[in-house]
């Protein structure tokens, strides 16, 4: 089960990471496509991140409670 | 002694970078998560501080959407930005550009910005259209108006002020006065300030270059 988490963890983070290097790339430049990367790719890599996070959370049960 | 303050992208590329290195500290090492403090510090990293840089991500993109620049960064544009340096002050545009009567970096939002309530969200929204159309669309070759110019937009401003209440014209007859800011005598095209963007003349017309 932990290994099950961490697994996650790990592609949870990564989607972060790339979610927010996108959203910082975006803000160099003043232009419409900067603002479509920020919400679209950006937003999307942090938002299914965060949703794989959460998933994690709820799915993966600890030894105790599976008993 | 003069304070830098660092402006709001300097506190969104500081926080960007906190949350990265954090989040990567965890992906190296999930193992950290085992403890209550791993666990609460997860959550801080993978949830709020993404959560925080995203709306304050999307703040400062909504105020730099409002900016001249960013409407002008599209080609199809460039003959309306040039039309604000033209040297005639019977050009309406031109004239509230060069002195400085609107925010000369909000030009474009200042007055094709609707003043009702969700204006902004309906200009951003008919923002993602224009998107579509210089991309993946067919550019008119006639730019127009989704409605005709509401005096609302000039009135936003203009509304009590002396040189438009007391104007020579505006009080010659106390009816024109109720009929512009009721929007039944139109301000641009009742023939008193029909002089506006004059794309098709450019070439016609001379330029103000600032010093």
């Amino acid at each position: 089960m932990a290994a099950l988490m961490e697994r996650r963890l790990r592609i949870s983070g990564v989607l972060i990471v790339l979610g927010l290097l996108v959203e910082a790339l975006s803000l160099i430049r003043i232009h419409p496509l900067a603002f479509l990367a920020f919400m679209f790719v950006g937003g999307g890599l942090l938002v299914a991140g965060i949703a794989i996070y959460l998933y994690s959370l709820v799915s993966v049960t600890s030894p105790s409670e599976s008993e | 002694m003069q304070m830098l303050v660092p402006g709001p992208a300097v506190l969104l590329y500081v926080l960007i970078g906190v949350t990265i290195v954090l989040v990567a500290t965890i992906v190296f090492r999930p193992s950290l998560t085992a403890t209550h403090g791993g666990k609460r510090l997860a959550f801080m990293v993978y949830f709020l501080l993404p959560a925080v840089v995203a709306s304050m991500g999307a703040s400062e993109h909504m105020e730099r959407s409002k900016q001249t620049q960013f409407c002008l960064s599209c080609h199809v544009m460039d003959p309306y930005g040039r039309s604000l340096h033209i040297d005639d002050p019977t050009y309406v545009p031109a004239a509230h550009f060069q002195n400085a009567r609107i925010p000369r970096e909000e030009a474009c939002y200042t007055c094709h910005t609707d003043y009702v309530m969700y204006g902004s969200i309906l200009a951003k929204l008919r923002g993602l259209r224009h998107v579509y159309v210089q991309y993946l669309g067919t550019v008119p070759k006639t730019i127009q108006l989704y409605n005709p110019y509401s005096n609302r937009e000039c009135l936003h401003c203009h509304d009590g002020a002396r040189s438009f209440e007391e104007g020579a014209v505006h009080s010659a007859d106390p009816s024109i006065l109720a009929s512009i800011k009721s929007n039944q005598l139109s301000c641009l095209t009742s023939g008193c300030h029909e002089n506006v963007h004059a794309v098709a003349h450019l070439s016609e017309l001379k330029f103000w270059e600032p010093k």
